[in-house]
């Protein structure tokens, strides 16, 4: 039994080969949803040309809208792979330098892994995620939106 | 028309972008990165440059303050159109030179609007 418990790899060197994994799977993961989403773009492009011979009217202006619908949805899909970037980066980090203490990753609630990563990440990674998360509404703090434009403002300067 | 060079590293955003304003009956360029769009600039004169701020080689930001060092982009409108929207990284972009600040995702409609404000 002790013999078995000795081969077993420690705690660290496990969760620094899921961190690698993790962070190989997003890439991949990342790379295949690409080409679509370009492809998708590609499509909407054919539709609007084929829209500009076409008089104004009600049908026109219809279609075009939904293509501007189109354009707008698509732009989530960027936001969603530079959410994942960063993650990716965070994973690499974590297997480039397995942390002895991250046991605090199997915490049950999202409030858990939160105070978990704030305590265990380097100061960089931290202000990065959450960062990320207040960018992306994961953790607003009510009233304090003032600092943030809303999505989709301009101001020009 | 105008002469348009969109700045971003993601391909489907330059798409988009590209769509938007090729829609409006603008010429549109893009290119990857700030490094990328440096070059295009030099070797062809732009109206309008709308660009990310986060890219690799060279940022948005970066790119607005070269351009700027340029006398033939000194006042040409440089529009940043990014998620990143808090106040210290829009002082960043001002005081870099940009003209104005765009937060994703955009309305194909609102940037032509906001393009024809800034060349008018």
């Amino acid at each position: 039994m002790g013999a078995a418990v000795a081969a077993l790899p420690c705690r660290c060197e496990t969760l620094g080969v899921s961190a690698e994994a993790a962070a190989i799977l997003l890439s991949f993961a990342m790379r295949e949803s690409e080409a679509p989403a370009v492809e998708l773009g590609r499509a909407l492009e054919r539709l609007a040309q084929g829209l500009r011979p076409l008089e104004g009217g009600i049908v026109r202006e219809a279609l075009a809208g939904e293509i501007a619908t189109c354009v707008r949805a698509l732009q989530f899909h960027d936001r969603l792979m530079q959410q994942l970037a960063v993650i990716r980066n965070l994973f690499t980090r974590m297997s480039d330098h397995p942390l002895p203490q991250m046991a605090g990753f199997g915490a049950q609630r999202w409030e858990e892994l939160l105070a978990a990563l704030r305590e265990r990440l380097e100061a960089g990674s931290h202000d990065e995620l959450f960062e990320l998360l207040v960018r992306t509404g994961g953790v607003g703090v009510p009233g304090d939106g003032g600092a943030e434009q809303p999505e989709g403002s301009c101001e020009l300067f | 028309m105008a002469r348009i060079l969109a700045v971003d590293d993601s391909p489907s955003m330059r798409q988009l972008v590209k769509l938007a304003l090729s829609s409006g009956g603008h010429e549109v360029d893009v290119a990857t990165d700030g490094v990328e769009a440096l070059q295009v600039a030099e070797q062809r004169q732009f109206d309008v440059v709308i660009t990310d701020v986060n890219m690799p080689n060279m940022d948005g930001i970066s790119l607005v303050r070269e351009l700027r060092r340029r006398t033939n982009y000194r006042f040409v409108p440089l529009l940043m159109l990014t998620t990143e929207s808090t106040a210290e990284r829009k002082q960043q972009g001002k005081e870099a030179g940009a003209t104005g600040w765009l937060v994703k995702p955009f309305d194909p409609a609102r940037l032509l609007s906001i393009v024809s404000k800034v060349l008018s």
